[in-house]
């Protein structure tokens, strides 16, 4: 879709066209240096002499297209609910907790305490007390995953709303707003942008909690298969897996990533952070 | 609420929380040593002066936080270099940027079944893992470091007549450092957080003989599976977020000491 030069009114630039031969530069850039990355593993691979040791990138993806025909999709599965699970029920948690201790101090002067002393310690740390609590099965990564993901969005969600400009606050209450519009229509949207940059942390940390508790306390789901197919000392399948985690968890931080764009796209920040 | 009340208030609560659990815990009949089922608050002080004084602890301790230093170190010299050069570069930076950003998104305790592949079960494995996860932090913020830098102040270096090892030196090192320290108290935090994790791996899912180095990681899982100690899994929890925290108060006097410039 070239944009005509001689169509265009004289001294006019030809933005468009720049930006879409721009952004093809970019996409040939990456793919160059994805292709410069698969040709040095190659190399590795040939060195070393051992497919075991490190599997050559061919070998990878003819594994990896190998396995969507037998266990991929069912780990998948299990992951995702894994992480549905206890994504939902720990940024709920979260959320629910912030907004109670920004209504009530005393909430607020007992929970965020108990967060300041919990957080240092960090989901990974519960693992064992986990498995002992429910035995090696998918209880603990959900739970792992729930707890990890309330920290993040609570602390999140408390700054946002403390940072509400109470002047908006009040001209609303002046002009004659009910509580209940002042929340809906204030409140929630200046709180958002930090509401959703919460949700994404928590994504984060969730899934790096996933990741560890499937490898060492569940019998499901990707982080488990690792240890499967390293015991039959399936190199390949294993650097598959590892891909596939990589690749699920940028996918998921990116739709996350969008979602914050877009809120935050019409929230006057830059009017709120001034003095 | 005054200041004083908001103090209170925690402290007062905490602590009938705690006398109310150690109640509880002994009016159902359980005694507050090892082997209880539910971990009461006496139960891990005595956990804590055992394992502190036959100083298993301290070795386990000690040998996680050796690890974590050696892999933060690795990190540091390999990440903080390419980021700058990444940062300086603008072409590298859109060629190697999304290689990392996916790279980064793999969590670091997935490659522990390579890790443990390629350098074995006595501990290398581990370091790998913390390296790869302090390696990130210390790029990316040394890329943001690298674009902080004036280049009006190092062409005006260099118009004064200082030789480039003065010009890094001076107004290089010194752009860059506090985006560098921020990356090095991230890679901090989660090297110690990698470190425990892939200790915990190695040690529930490795179960071929002893694993040469022990840390704190492979001690929550020998006192889970072998002891079966309740109490000393929580002492042990408490020790991780306590040594968590020290590393981050630390780290954020190391950023003040040496950028006293910086606007926090």
């Amino acid at each position: 879709m070239k944009v005509r030069a001689a169509s265009l009114p004289a001294g006019h630039i030809d933005r468009k066209g720049k930006a879409i031969r721009w952004s093809l530069f970019r996409r040939l850039e990456f793919l160059f240096a994805l292709a410069a990355v698969g040709a040095i593993w190659q190399l590795v691979s040939v060195a070393v002499g051992n497919k075991t040791l490190v599997p050559p990138p061919l070998l990878v993806i003819e594994a990896w297209l190998g396995l969507w025909r037998s266990d991929l999709p069912t780990d998948i599965l299990a992951s995702l609910v894994h992480l549905g699970i206890g994504y939902t029920l720990g940024t709920l948690t979260g959320l629910v907790l912030a907004i109670l201790a920004a209504r009530f101090i005393v909430v607020e002067a007992i929970v965020d305490p108990l967060v300041e002393v919990l957080r240092p310690i960090g989901a990974i740390a519960w693992i064992p007390l986990a498995i002992l609590m429910f035995g090696i099965s998918r209880s603990v990564p959900i739970f792992l995953i729930f707890y990890a993901s309330i920290f993040p969005i609570f602390i999140n969600t408390l700054a946002g709303v403390k940072q509400v400009d109470q002047q908006l606050v009040r001209a609303g209450q002046m002009l004659g707003a009910s509580p209940r519009i002042v929340v809906m229509h204030v409140v929630v949207p200046a709180a958002l942008p930090f509401v959703i940059a919460g949700a994404r942390l928590s994504l984060g940390v969730a899934w790096m909690a996933m990741v560890a508790a499937e490898l060492t306390g569940a019998d499901s789901g990707l982080g488990w298969r690792l240890f499967w197919y390293q015991e039959f000392f399936a190199m390949d399948k294993v650097m598959a897996v590892i891909l596939t985690i990589g690749v699920l968890g940028y996918v998921f931080d990116t739709l996350l990533r969008r979602l914050q764009a877009r809120i935050t796209r019409w929230s006057p920040e830059s009017a709120l952070s001034d003095p | 609420m005054t200041d004083a009340q908001r103090r209170w208030i925690p402290l007062l609560f905490f602590g009938s929380v705690v006398l109310a659990w150690e109640a509880a815990v002994r009016a159902s009949g359980q005694s507050a040593l090892a082997s209880a089922v539910v971990p009461s608050p006496a139960g891990v002080a005595i956990a804590a002066a055992r394992t502190i004084s036959d100083g298993t602890l301290a070795a386990a301790t000690a040998g996680s936080l050796f690890r974590v230093l050696l892999g933060f170190t690795i990190g540091a010299v390999l990440g903080i270099p390419l980021g700058l050069l990444m940062g300086f570069v603008q072409p590298l930076n859109r060629a190697f940027g999304p290689i990392v950003d996916s790279l980064r998104s793999i969590a670091p305790i997935a490659w522990i079944p390579m890790a443990l592949l390629w350098l074995g079960i006595r501990g290398n494995a581990a370091v790998f893992i913390v390296t790869y996860a302090a390696f990130f932090p210390f790029v990316v913020n040394a890329v943001q470091g690298a674009r902080l830098i004036d280049r009006n102040l190092v062409n005006a270096a260099r118009a004064l007549g200082a030789r480039p090892a003065l010009i890094v030196r001076s107004v290089i090192l010194p752009s860059a450092l506090p985006a560098i320290l921020t990356g090095a108290r991230i890679s901090m935090a989660f090297a110690w957080g990698s470190i425990i994790a892939a200790e915990l791996a190695m040690g529930i899912k490795v179960t071929s003989g002893g694993s040469g180095a022990v840390g704190l990681g492979q001690l929550m899982v020998s006192t889970l599976y072998i002891r079966r100690d309740v109490n000393a899994l929580v002492l042990y929890m408490v020790v991780i977020g306590v040594i968590a925290l020290i590393i981050d108060f630390g780290m954020r006097r190391l950023q003040r000491t040496l950028t006293p410039w910086r606007q926090p």
